[in-house]
């Protein structure tokens, strides 16, 4: 008998046992993360034309070539974003998708607010990628409205363009046309005019005048303004009659663009 | 002894699994909320994620059940009484991918006069609506496919009807009521509930299993001409379809965007269109602007354009190829405008073949024969 409430005291014990630990919630578990202090950044995106605000569809602009030119919309991609601090680090943003998505015929768009905290500090500089790298500007990585319109053809290299300005200027005989201002990635083409290699055309941009400081629990607002006449100079002069319309398929066209935007970018205010 | 242990173990057992058991919060019967069978979308390969569904119209199987009786029931027209039949089929016929093949619709007579209207634009397909970003229509003035629905009922381009009609009539035919009941959770029958479940089945019109789509997928391959043509159709030293109609990422082939594509030179005063994009948005350069359709089954929908100028898919490629015509207001991807005027891409005859080859890779015929979007067998 004594064996037998030995035995029912273990069981009814291994029991209790059994019952608390099965029961015992899920609690959360503790943020190992170091804890950094940090504010939040939202991007504001602007577009000038001669440090005016574009009036879209009126071709009342000239480039430094003398073109006459207008502006329909510009979308493009802004990624790998990175924050710089003296003495060489550097933190890239990575927010949840790791890329914006700026549309003028969108005013969403228009505004990032950034999810990752920035660590305080004083930061020196910002840069950014127009577009995305080799490795990132993955074909059908997007298939929703509107960055799968941003599609790139897969005969072109694939993944997504870079850049559109759809614009519209006044040719050689006085008539206004269309031009598919777009950059992305390049190509080369046999004697046969058959594609047989690819270029990438994707450039960092380093903003001038971009250094700030954020404390603790602050949120910088960064304006970062597109001056769209710069895309057509400095160092190349680009020329509309000479490219017409279309570029995508001519990378001497595109390579002018590219190389002129290094400075196609600039901050309109940090606060 | 040793079924004492057995006894005790047994218990030790049930114990553990009991006490773990959440408490549910227990629902009298009588109480519970409806809840319908939820339809369950497959979303094919690179297809949007994004759908257009309505909160308040969530997609359940007994909702697209009914839908699809309503949509093919000629008496939802609510004119019986006048010997007039007509629902959403009589236009939107499937073998045309749900449109109806000659262009504009005509509604059903004026009571009075005895005459018929007809649309504003030549019919729109239902196909692949599901992912249409709530601009419905030519011009993109309708956000939801419920709204076209209860929009149709009083056209008088369509069905000329009244809600007080189509009302009365669907629920005097005896197999509504318990299939509202299924759907909604009672028998009752509203202009609400109608277009509601016609929006369900419209949005299950899905096409995706095109020749091109099963390249892409890898399932079959194309042949030269068709791939030469698909060349064409993604370059802008080719016919650059692409930028409105996508490619083998965006398979939609539509971007569900607006453009002038050069078709006219004029579009004020005598040639102003009271239902281009312009008079939904205000903006002068949607003057003569009008939705880019899907090229998904194009083959099956002409005539082509808003207002059907052009009959065949050699007319609309021949158009692209060489008669553009400019205006201030052409869209600016239409590139290819380049003065002394009508001209256009500038195709070869034999990249003209191939540039149709590909265009008609597009054509679905798994959607045009789907027995799920065809009448229900039994509907008179």
């Amino acid at each position: 008998m004594n064996k037998l409430f030995k035995l029912l005291l273990l069981t009814l014990f291994s029991v209790i046992l059994i019952a608390f630990y099965s029961c015992k919630k899920d609690e959360p578990k503790p943020d190992n993360s170091p804890s950094e202090k940090s504010g939040k950044f939202i991007f504001k995106f602007n577009h000038v034309i001669d440090g005016q605000n574009i009036e879209y569809d009126n071709i009342k602009y000239v480039n430094e070539a003398g073109n006459h030119y207008g502006v329909n919309v510009i979308q493009y991609f802004v990624t790998d974003v990175t924050l710089h601090k003296s003495g060489g680090t550097s933190m890239m943003i990575d927010d949840w998708t790791d890329f914006a998505y700026v549309d003028t015929d969108i005013p969403t768009t228009l505004t990032w607010e950034v999810f990752d905290p920035i660590p305080i500090g004083i930061y020196d500089s910002i840069t950014f990628t127009l577009g995305f790298n080799e490795v990132k500007n993955q074909s059908f990585m997007f298939v929703n409205p509107p960055e799968v319109n941003m599609v790139w053809p897969e005969y072109l290299g694939g993944g997504y363009h870079y850049l559109k300005i759809n614009t519209k200027w006044i040719d050689t005989t006085n008539v206004a046309r269309g031009c598919a201002w777009h950059l992305g990635i390049g190509q080369t083409y046999d004697s046969l005019n058959v594609v047989n290699g690819f270029i990438q055309n994707y450039f960092n941009i380093s903003l001038p005048n971009s250094a700030f400081e954020i404390t603790e629990d602050d949120t910088k607002e960064i304006q970062i303004v597109m001056n769209v006449e710069n895309w057509f100079k400095n160092p190349n002069t680009y020329n509309f009659d000479e490219f017409g319309g279309d570029i995508m398929q001519t990378q001497a066209a595109m390579i002018l663009g590219c190389e002129n935007g290094h400075d196609v970018f600039t901050i309109g205010y940090i606060q | 002894m040793k079924n004492i242990k057995y006894f005790l173990i047994l218990i030790g057992l049930i114990v553990f699994i009991s006490a773990c058991k959440k408490d549910e919060p227990t629902v009298p019967e009588d109480d519970a909320p409806f809840m319908a069978t939820p339809y369950v979308f497959d979303i094919p390969n690179h297809f949007p994620t994004i759908m257009n569904i309505p909160e308040d119209n969530p997609m359940t199987v007994e909702g697209v059940e009914l839908g699809r009786y309503l949509y093919y029931d000629e008496r939802l027209a609510g004119r019986e009484d006048e010997g007039l039949y007509m629902s959403c089929a009589t236009c939107h016929i499937q073998e045309h991918s749900f449109e109806n093949g000659v262009g504009f619709g005509y509604g059903l007579p004026d009571s009075v006069t005895g005459i018929s209207k007809h649309t504003s634009h030549v019919m729109l397909p239902h196909i692949n609506l599901i992912w249409n970003p709530g601009t419905y229509g030519w011009n993109g003035s309708v956000a939801l496919i419920e709204d076209d629905v209860v929009g149709v009922i009083t056209d008088p381009a369509e069905f000329n009807s009244t809600y007080e009609k189509v009302v009365n009539t669907i629920s005097n035919i005896p197999m509504y009521p318990p299939m509202f009941e299924k759907a909604f959770g009672t028998p009752e029958i509203t202009i609400d509930r109608i277009s509601k479940a016609i929006a369900q089945f419209v949005r299950t019109l899905i096409a995706s299993d095109s020749k091109a789509h099963k390249v892409f997928r890898g399932e079959v391959n194309f042949t030269d001409a068709e791939r030469r043509g698909l060349i064409l159709f993604t370059t802008e030293q080719g016919a650059d379809c692409f930028h409105c109609h996508g490619s083998e990422g965006a398979p939609l082939f539509t971007t569900n965007l607006f453009y002038n594509n050069a078709k006219d030179s004029f579009f004020t005063g005598i040639y102003e269109d009271p239902h281009d994009r312009y008079h939904i948005t205000g903006d002068p350069m949607d003057l003569g602007a009008y939705k880019a359709t899907t090229l998904i089954n194009i083959e099956k929908t002409g005539p082509y354009m808003h207002d059907g100028r052009f009959q065949t898919l050699d007319d609309v490629i021949a158009f692209y190829n060489g008669k553009l015509k400019w205006s201030p207001y052409a869209d600016p991807l239409m590139h290819k405008l380049i003065p002394p005027y009508e001209n256009g891409a500038e195709l070869t005859p034999f990249q003209i073949a191939d540039l149709k080859a590909f265009i008609l890779t597009l054509t679905d015929e798994t959607f045009l024969t789907n027995p799920d979007f065809a009448k229900p067998v039994g509907l008179p």
